[in-house]
């Protein structure tokens, strides 16, 4: 009560009262995502202050939308998100995993155990699950062509948990494929080049993968054609309108022709320009009906648009900056920044080009490109939250994806792997510590087991049968997880279920530093200028 | 039955048109909002069908509540639901008229009965007079592939007047303005369309006129004259009869036109003119210069008439003019005429989607209860829990011809046995009749119901009420303070 001395203003929760509300708010948190994990976990519906409504089943999506406001929800909830920057996945299993943490130790602390004890016991047992994983991981070679089976598996296995299974199942080719497609040998893979795009259109299961680029404009002349084939592709930064010089100029003329001529003369330099590419487009299109499409980041003004429809050029103007590597990805040719020296070599390719109109929005489809290295994700769905929940879904998909390229490596999933690593931790490793710190190491292996418990509960299993059985399986040496239609352990090699390596660790990692800090705090204090109480 | 609707601008909206209506209706609950959200999927799919979407959900999802009570888990209800509507998309396909596939779009008989239910459904007792409108616009406008039709051709002006009887369609374009000069009717003419202006041009640069003398000012006035008059001559000369301004007429201008006899219009919306360019066969030029001969075009007549107190200009174009065609409807009230735009709008939208899809399933009803009974069976072949499910789906069905019955006013329970009577004997084609209160084969009445309208309506319903029950906890944020959220602005610099 010292504190009270200093400063009477201040609020103090004291030893037993900061750590309960500790472990309280992370099962509180707990219990909010519990309902989420796995394949039938259900969806939440978050409503947001405009009254827009978002679905979701993703934690992730959960903890940055909930607008938390306890401290200690907070920093668990931050965990959480770090883990989604790093892996793209787990944030659930991360809350969950805390909060179970949290609630084995509030057993042993009430029976008086010291916190610092059970820290140390978690230290061990972290080291050694890391260890087991290291063995525990399937290893998958990529070489130069990855096996599209397993990260088939992996990519099913994370959407699953996103989605519905109809649509998840579609959306693993697309994710796999979409990421092949990027995957260049030696050189990192850089996921911003699949560009993801959505239509408010039809159902969510038409969702498909579009070798090539869509684009989320149209050409802007009535005249341009609406669908060529065969087409050139100048990717191109110039700009195609008149702009102001910078400093203040004017005309002095003292006739009309004057100033007609004074109107033409301005308008000559973005002419002239335009006048190139028509030039480059007559040189490569001469002599055969090729179509010439010109996508420009810069703008193009309406007499310069009417110049190129006459000319019988597609003309897109104001393209995103990314979509401009995407292009050049997608067709090859490289991107220009002036027309002074325009040659053949600088155009892309791309068999069709159309455009499609969707109520007021208008697309443009690059599509049949020779080489493609950048690709997109066309979302559809009746309607935005279908459309949110799928792109959150897509992006966590090639998160997935990338991850196992990456690891060369992927994880046994369906609970095999807790159960087995609770296992070892209980059967190996506890019997090599010494003094009270084996408790810790037995309340880090029970905690382990919440992902199982969790995948039952959501799937109306009894928990208690699963763990049993499960546990049983692993203490026979059968590697097994758990079926969530009947409740029996299968085989997850079998049946395809895996995880990511990289998801794994982190959750190991994370999960007890972040309950070795908060079982740490004895006293919260709340103290500062501004301490108004939040009535 | 109508509703009348006053919305947050104070606006009066009477219809039946469930779009409309819970467009208007703000709807705050989120669970409703997803049933709005599927409505309105279904609405821009389509164009039609709204109603049947929200009503199929909200049954879907009342007989949920009963099954959750009898003990059912949501995902096995969730399951059932799923399994229900991929047999009702089966048997669906089964019920679709042999033959409706390939129709002549350009029969008006034949497009007439694909598009009745749809109008009636809006317009009971009228639904006559305007099908063959809508039909006769749409065919006017409907290009070589009927696939590519654009429901932007078919316009609709609205004159407050007279009676639905002095409607007409009119082959060509209704503008509602006057003509600016003295010349107000045209025939056989060309005409040029200028985007910009029709005025001198000015540089992008500020520019001064440097004048030192009087002299020179009334110099400079004479040249300034000059190049409009050449401009304008230069016009006349190539033949054009009327000129199109996108933007503002200068005064001088306009004087030189009366001069050379030419009819002048003015469009500001820039798609309105670029329908005039359509309907005409014209290209817009951006600067006022002598046109080519390639870029005018040509109209039968422009008039300007004077309807129910209001000047319009109307621009025929009778041959190979199929590009936009006009319906002008007249009514004595506001809120009638857009009543009746809203089901000019959905005879459109119906006819695009018979363009696209021509299959028709029967109407009247008679297509749900051959759905009930036939998805009930199957809900008997089923062994798991969610046999539950698939028969409520079944029973859902029902809704739409108890409503049908009950707003009739007819006694629902004699109709609804009578029905299943006759669907049991194999009569797959029986449905109400409105009018006389009875159980009639729809080959008869004729009344047929697009086939994709109903796949969308049923598919976007069973999607919607499935979202809602996978749905365990809602979490709602307080509702923002302030003025409310204005929509981004639209532009295209995202990155």
């Amino acid at each position: 009560m010292s504190l009270r001395v200093l400063n009477p203003n201040a609020e103090v929760l004291n030893k037993s009262a900061a750590l309960h509300m500790n472990i309280n708010a992370a099962k509180g948190l707990q219990n909010v995502l519990k309902t989420n994990l796995g394949p039938k976990g259900t969806i939440k519906m978050l409503v947001s202050g405009a009254g827009d409504i978002k679905l979701t089943k993703d934690g992730n999506t959960l903890l940055k939308e909930m607008q938390i406001q306890n401290p200690t929800a907070i920093m668990i909830a931050r965990t959480a998100v770090a883990q989604d920057d790093i892996s793209g996945d787990g944030t659930t299993s991360t809350v969950l995993f805390i909060g179970e943490l949290m609630k084995q130790s509030e057993h042993y602390i009430d029976e008086g155990m010291h916190p610092r004890v059970l820290v140390d016991g978690f230290e061990i047992a972290k080291r050694a699950t890391l260890q087991f994983l290291e063995k525990f991981k399937t290893l998958v070679l990529m070489g130069d062509e990855p096996d599209k089976e397993v990260l088939k598996m992996v990519a099913r296995t994370t959407l699953r948990t996103k989605l519905y299974e109809t649509l998840a199942d579609r959306l693993t080719d697309i994710v796999v494929n979409a990421v092949l497609c990027i995957r260049r040998p030696e050189e990192g893979i850089d996921l911003f080049m699949v560009e993801i795009m959505h239509m408010r259109h039809k159902f969510d299961v038409d969702t498909r993968l579009v070798e090539g680029l869509v684009l989320d404009h149209g050409s802007r002349h009535p005249d341009m054609k609406r669908r060529a084939e065969n087409c050139y592709i100048l990717t191109c930064n110039v700009s195609l309108e008149y702009e102001k010089s910078e400093i203040n100029a004017g005309f002095f003329y003292s006739s009309a022709e004057q100033r007609e001529a004074m109107v033409s003369a301005e308008r000559r330099q973005v002419d002239e320009r335009v006048q190139k590419i028509i030039d480059l487009k007559n040189k490569v299109c001469s002599g055969n009906d090729n179509d010439f499409v010109v996508i420009n980041q810069k703008g193009i003004d309406p007499p310069s648009l009417d110049v190129l429809a006459k000319a019988g050029i597609i003309a897109l103007r104001r393209a995103k900056r990314r979509n401009m590597e995407r292009l050049v990805l997608a067709c090859g040719g490289e991107v220009v920044n002036s027309v002074d020296d325009l040659t053949p070599d600088c155009l892309g390719w791309a068999g069709l080009v159309y455009e499609h109109i969707l109520g007021e929005e208008k697309y443009t489809f690059v599509e049949n490109v020779k080489n493609p290295h950048s690709c997109t994700i066309l979302i559809k769905g009746p309607n935005d939250h279908t459309i949110a929940q799928i792109k959150d879904a897509v992006r966590d998909g090639l998160r997935a994806v990338k991850n196992t390229i990456e690891d060369e490596a992927v994880v046994l999933g369906a609970g095999a792997f807790e159960v087995a690593a609770r296992q070892y931790l209980v059967n190996e490793v506890k019997k090599t510590v010494q003094g009270r710190a084996q408790l810790g190491v037995e309340a880090f292996a029970d905690a382990l087991l919440v992902v199982p418990k969790t995948l039952a509960e959501n799937s109306g299993l009894d928990t208690q049968d699963v763990i049993i059985a499960l546990t049983g399986e692993h203490d026979r040496g059968n590697v097994v997880g758990l079926n969530q239609h009947t409740g029996e352990p299968i085989d997850p090699q079998m049946e395809g279920i895996f995880d990511n390596y990289s998801v794994k660790r982190q959750i190991i990692n994370s999960g007890p530093v972040i309950v070795s800090q908060l079982l740490l705090v004895d006293e919260v204090i709340r103290a500062g200028r501004n301490m108004r109480k939040p009535t | 039955m109508n509703k009348m609707v006053i919305n947050h601008l104070d606006k009066l909206f009477v219809t039946n048109d469930a779009a409309t209506i819970v467009n208007e209706l703000e709807v705050q609950h989120p669970a409703a909002k997803i049933l709005v959200l599927a409505s309105k999927a279904q609405q821009e799919e389509i164009g039609d069908g709204a109603n049947l979407t929200i009503s199929f959900a909200g049954e879907l999802l009342q007989n949920a509540e009963e099954l959750i009570r009898m003990g059912l888990h949501p995902s096995e209800i969730i399951s059932g639901y799923t399994k229900a509507i991929n047999k009702t998309v089966e048997i669906l396909e089964q019920l679709v008229e042999k033959g409706s596939e390939n129709i002549d779009v350009r029969n008006k008989d034949q497009v007439i009965c694909r598009m009745k239910a749809a109008v009636a459904s809006k317009q009971f007792g009228q639904e006559d007079i305007l099908c063959s409108l809508v039909a006769d616009a749409c065919i006017q406008v409907c290009p070589k592939n009927p696939a590519n039709f654009n429901v932007d051709n078919v316009r609709v002006v609205k004159l407050l007047g007279g009676g639905l009887h002095n409607s007409a369609v009119v082959r060509g374009m209704v503008l509602k303005s006057d003509a600016v000069g003295s010349i107000k009717q045209v025939e056989k003419a060309k005409v040029a369309v200028f985007a910009s202006g029709v005025d001198t041009s000015a540089t992008e640069t500020k520019g001064t006129v440097l004048i030192h003398s009087a002299e020179q000012l009334e110099n400079y006035s004479k040249t300034e004259e000059a190049k409009v008059e050449e401009l304008i001559k230069a016009v006349a000369d190539s033949g054009a009869k009327v000129i199109v301004s996108g933007a503002a007429i200068g005064e001088m201008a306009l004087h030189f036109c009366e001069r050379y006899k030419l009819m002048v219009l003015k469009i500001s919306s820039k798609f309105e003119l670029r329908r005039f360019c359509r309907t005409t066969g014209s290209v817009a030029m951006l600067k006022l210069s002598q046109p080519n001969p390639d870029d005018l075009g040509h109209v039968d007549s422009i008039t300007v008439e004077e309807i129910g107190g209001v000047r319009v200009t109307i621009a025929k174009n009778e041959e190979g003019g199929n590009s936009v065609a006009t319906v002008v409807l007249r009514g004595s009230t506001d809120s009638i005429l857009d009543d009746l735009e809203r089901a000019i709008d959905d005879g459109v939208n119906t006819y695009k989607a018979m363009c696209r899809d021509s299959r028709i399933v029967p109407g009247a009803a008679a297509t749900e209860i051959e759905l009930a009974r036939r998805v009930k069976e199957f809900s008997y072949k089923e062994t798991g829990l969610d046999q539950y499910a698939i028969a409520k789906f079944a029973e859902s069905f029902e809704m739409v011809p108890r409503t049908l019955a009950e707003n009739a006013g007819l006694n629902e329970m004699e109709i609804m046995s009578s029905l299943y009577a006759e669907h049991a004997s194999g009569n797959s084609k029986v449905g109400i009749d409105l009018e006389e209160g009875v159980c009639k084969d729809i080959s008869i009445l004729d009344v047929w119901d697009l086939y994709i309208t109903k796949f969308f309506a049923l598919k976007y319903a069973a999607d919607a009420a499935c979202t809602v029950l996978r749905v365990d906890q809602i979490i709602m944020a307080k509702p923002a303070g302030g003025p409310k959220r204005d929509q981004p602005a639209a532009g295209m610099d995202e990155d």
